[in-house]
């Protein structure tokens, strides 16, 4: 009780940055999960909502101490499995628990969501609670207004948005990512701290297996930091014993915080890791180190083999990020490395700055190198997202501060109407650049590349995951009408995985089937789809021959990009077209999206 | 209006405040000092201009119904259509995709046509109208429709439409497939390498007319067999006996054009042998595509 009259207390007694805070939570959390319900199913979801269930009703039965739940063979039967993805086992579980939980209370016994928006919800509170955590860090550091701008900034990002509202993981490792950041910058001063940042590391390792990376960005600098605030101490030929000192003085609890605790609340978390650790561990990180190279089409080419091109995270996050956000970031950078060279910057014994610069380094590291799979594009490491928004945060006020300054009016009501001036100006730039990437975000590219089109143009992955198929379901169920075919065999190609939700979520009709895979689902088809990715285009010209042409009969588009292209087979095909010139009806579209799920 | 404390809480992005704050910089510093913000308002507002117009140069339904009417109007039975950009295609396709055969879809190359349709928006070109000069033009919103018209090759003996009458040795056949990431009608050659050595794959035509050239297409079918399987196939061609042409082609390197001066002759035999380059295990999926013309 006294804690909370002095959490009340001291809400009271400023209750702006609470408030913001609160704010900034709430709109995250209803944008995200508005924002996902014209979202379609992308294919790894299928995958996690099914383990998900699985995982759920494992721990369900674990916590109400239902017997033969700790058996070897039970834990194997809901987490692991004989290949090396049986029940997903090459992914940490944490996620997927939540996803299965979240499902059955919000979905299954409050009935308060779609099946699909319950799975999603859990993403979309880390990615709240990253928001939040953006916005508290950087206002502490830099300022209300820059701790505004830099959370707004971190939600208005086109492809951050979509991830955040899927039942996958790359939303929420940003999010803990972040969060681990901050704990170690906290426990280079508290050694409470340091048990705060075991947790959250082990947490981010229960997640994905991106936060592997995260003790390189610790330990890089914690010497750089070390050597800094103890340079006086250092002496010239004892520089070795006194850099060691130096690395002693400064916190050394972190390590093991990061090395015996993070991998223990790990541990406790993932069943699978409870018997032959040493074996399912590297079983864990060699999958990822041997992981398949998928497709991926890259300024016109297509890669699927190493080497890649170094240049792939920074040309990805040029042609990702709203500009005015990576324009305010540069400055904010620049800003920042200023004051560092000052000696001038806000915490120069811990170095925030170049804390997110090293962490933002490190998620995009393994990209530079040309043989870490890029096939996620900006998702594999949209950690250095976050840094480039704080930088953009305070590259805002400080772009506001400057203008006041060189015109010589050093009001307050000037310098605040300055920084709502450009601070609006560039949160409009990144909304709009937001708003116009949605559903199909993943087809989206910024005004530097010229939007979707300008993309397409430059050889640009036009998609993957299959997830806009969902745009394409209302013209099949109108087909399935039209037809009045019992049952519509239609080839889903790289969508397959999903009808089932689609048809449980009711945006797909039930008498619609999947005809099977590749040429033989192609020849007991009706309709066909092509999802466009270069690599796909086979699929294209597998339906030209069994179907006899080469004219679909709808075009799903973005901003004109084609994405989704639907045939039919001659017979049925003829009803699009006007008889005398075969000339179409209006049928390729943008994304009017499909009445959306709860 | 007062405003809040909070929004102009101190901190290090603060200027100096007025009491402590050095002399009124000259002009060319507080034009520096003002530069960060005018840059980072003019990139928003140009920012927005640029995404709030995204897609209006990709023509609209309207747009692509006016020019296909107007390719129908004067359109003649093999004029080849093409679209451009290459991921307009789908788009061309649905207004126009009727008057496409599979033949013509699944091209060599562009030479045999006589009349070419090029629909394009944002200025882009087709490969097959490259040094071509248009006949006629018309303009339907951002859709822009050529013609072209020039003397098409002529020719003498089509290796893929005479691959019935060839003899074949090894896995042989004609396909429709892609190549790199494209539609071709081709000739497949599937060497395959294998601990008991190689065995290349052959077809044998013979009595077959050539012309001045012997013109053709070889690359590596199937996206994912060029993933998996990295040893570059070698695609040969003998006239008689005489080898005279020897193309490496890789996994990368998509739909190769080659050309073989020939001597003009009404019953040679050609023979194409592909085999693979490098001795890891593995069967390579040779295409090409050969016209000899006149």
């Amino acid at each position: 009780m006294a804690w909370l009259r002095r959490r009340w207390r001291g809400l009271c007694a400023n209750p702006a940055r609470k408030l913001v805070g609160l704010t900034l939570f709430v709109v995250a959390f209803t944008t995200v999960v508005a924002n996902q319900r014209h979202q379609g199913v992308v294919r790894d979801e299928d995958v996690y909502m099914h383990a998900a269930n699985r995982y759920a009703d494992w721990w369900s039965d674990f916590l109400t101490l239902k017997k033969h739940t700790l058996t070897k063979a039970s834990i194997t039967q809901h987490f692991g499995g004989k290949r090396l993805t049986a029940n997903n086992r090459e992914h940490p579980p944490l996620m997927k628990t939540l996803f299965g939980f979240s499902e059955k209370l919000t979905h299954n016994k409050l009935g308060w969501t779609s099946e699909i928006t319950g799975y999603r919800l859990p993403t979309a509170l880390f990615n709240a609670l990253l928001i939040l955590f953006v916005f508290l860090w950087v206002e502490r550091l830099w300022g209300m207004s820059a701790g505004i701008m830099a959370a707004l900034l971190t939600l208005l990002m086109p492809r951050a948005l979509f991830h955040a509202g899927l039942a996958a993981f790359d939303a929420p490792v940003v999010a803990i990512w972040c969060t681990t950041v901050f704990a170690y910058y906290q426990a280079l001063k508290s050694r409470r701290w340091c048990i705060v940042l075991g947790v959250c590391f082990g947490l981010a390792l229960a997640i994905k297996h991106n936060a592997l990376i995260l003790p390189s960005v610790f330990l890089t600098h914690y010497v750089l930091i070390a050597l800094h605030n103890h340079r006086d101490q250092l002496v010239r030929g004892q520089i070795w014993r006194t850099a060691g000192r130096a690395l002693w003085r400064n916190q050394p609890w972190v390590f093991p915080a990061l090395f015996v605790l993070g991998p223990l609340v790990a541990i406790t978390l993932w069943p699978w890791l409870w018997f032959d650790t040493s074996l399912h561990v590297r079983q864990w990180i060699g999958f990822h180190l041997d992981h398949t190279h998928y497709n991926y089409e890259y300024l016109g080419q297509n890669w699927n083999h190493p080497p890649f091109p170094w240049h792939v995270p920074i040309v990805t996050t040029l042609l990702t990020v709203p500009v005015a956000t990576l324009v305010a970031g540069v400055i904010g950078a620049a800003h920042l490395g200023y004051k560092a060279y000052r000696r001038e910057s806000a915490d120069e014994q811990r170095g925030p700055a170049l804390l997110m610069f090293l962490s933002a380094g490190a998620a995009m590291g393994p990209f530079l190198l040309g043989t870490s799979p890029i096939f996620g594009a900006e998702k594999h490491f949209a950690a250095a997202m976050v840094t480039i928004a704080i930088y953009g945060g305070v590259g805002v006020v400080v772009a506001a501060r400057l203008l006041v300054r060189a015109l010589g009016m050093q009001r307050r009501a000037v310098e605040v109407a300055a920084i709502v001036g450009v601070s609006v100006s560039v949160c409009a730039a990144a909304l709009v650049e937001t708003a116009d990437a949605q559903p199909y975000a993943l087809s989206h590219y910024n005004a530097l590349a010229g939007g979707a089109p300008g993309g397409a143009d430059l050889g640009m992955n036009r998609q993957f995951w299959g997830y806009s198929a969902r745009g394409v379901l209302p013209f099949l169920n109108e087909a399935r009408r039209r037809n009045k075919q019992p049952i519509l065999p239609v080839y889903f190609h790289d969508a397959d995985m999903t009808i089932g939700w689609y048809q449980r979520a009711g945006l797909l009709d039930r008498r619609i089937r999947n005809s099977g895979r590749e040429g033989r689902g192609i020849a007991q088809s009706q309709y066909a789809i092509v999802v466009h990715e270069l690599h796909f285009n086979r699929h294209d010209y597998m339906i030209w021959k069994s179907y006899g042409t080469v004219q679909p009969v709808y075009v799903l588009t973005t901003d004109g990009v084609p994405i989704v292209s639907v045939y039919a087979r001659p017979p049925l095909m003829k009803q699009y077209f006007n008889r005398a010139t075969t000339k179409p009806r209006p049928r390729s579209g943008g994304p009017k999206a499909p009445s959306p799920h709860r | 209006m007062v405003p809040s404390p909070a929004l102009t809480a101190s901190d290090d992005t603060t200027a100096a405040t007025p009491s402590e704050a050095p002399p009124a910089p000259r002009w060319p510093l507080r034009l520096a000092a003002a530069l960060p913000a005018v840059v980072l308002v003019a990139v928003c507002i140009w920012e927005i201009a640029v995404i709030v117009r995204a897609g209006d140069d990709v023509g609209s339904d309207a747009d692509w119904d006016r020019a296909a009417a107007a390719v129908r109007a004067d359109h003649e039975p093999g004029d080849l259509i093409t679209f451009a950009p290459r991921w307009i295609d789908p788009t061309g396709r649905l207004h126009l995709g009727d008057l496409i055969s599979l033949d013509m879809a699944g091209r060599m190359d562009g030479a045999r046509y006589g009349r070419i349709w090029e629909l394009s928006i944002r200025g882009a070109h087709a490969p097959e109208t490259r040094g071509l000069e248009p006949a006629w033009t018309g303009h339907f919103g951002p859709v822009t429709v050529r013609r072209f018209e020039h003397e098409p090759a002529r020719v003498l003996s089509d290796f893929v439409s005479l691959l019935g009458t060839a003899s074949r040795s090894g896995v042989v056949a004609r396909v429709f497939e892609e190549v790199g990431f494209e539609p071709h009608q081709c000739v497949r050659l599937t060497p395959v390498e294998s601990r008991g050595g190689m065995r290349p794959a052959k077809a044998v035509y013979r009595k077959v007319r050539l012309g001045q050239t012997l013109v053709g297409y070889v690359g590596i079918s199937d996206v994912f067999t060029r993933r998996d399987f990295r040893s570059p196939g070698r695609l040969r061609v003998l006239i008689g006996d005489k080898q005279v042409l020897t193309k490496r082609v890789g996994v990368r390197d998509g739909w190769m054009r080659f050309e073989i001066a020939t001597t003009p002759t009404a019953a040679a035999t050609v023979t194409f042998v592909a085999d693979i380059l490098g001795d890891k295990p593995g069967r390579r999926q040779v295409c090409f595509a050969a016209e000899a013309r006149e």
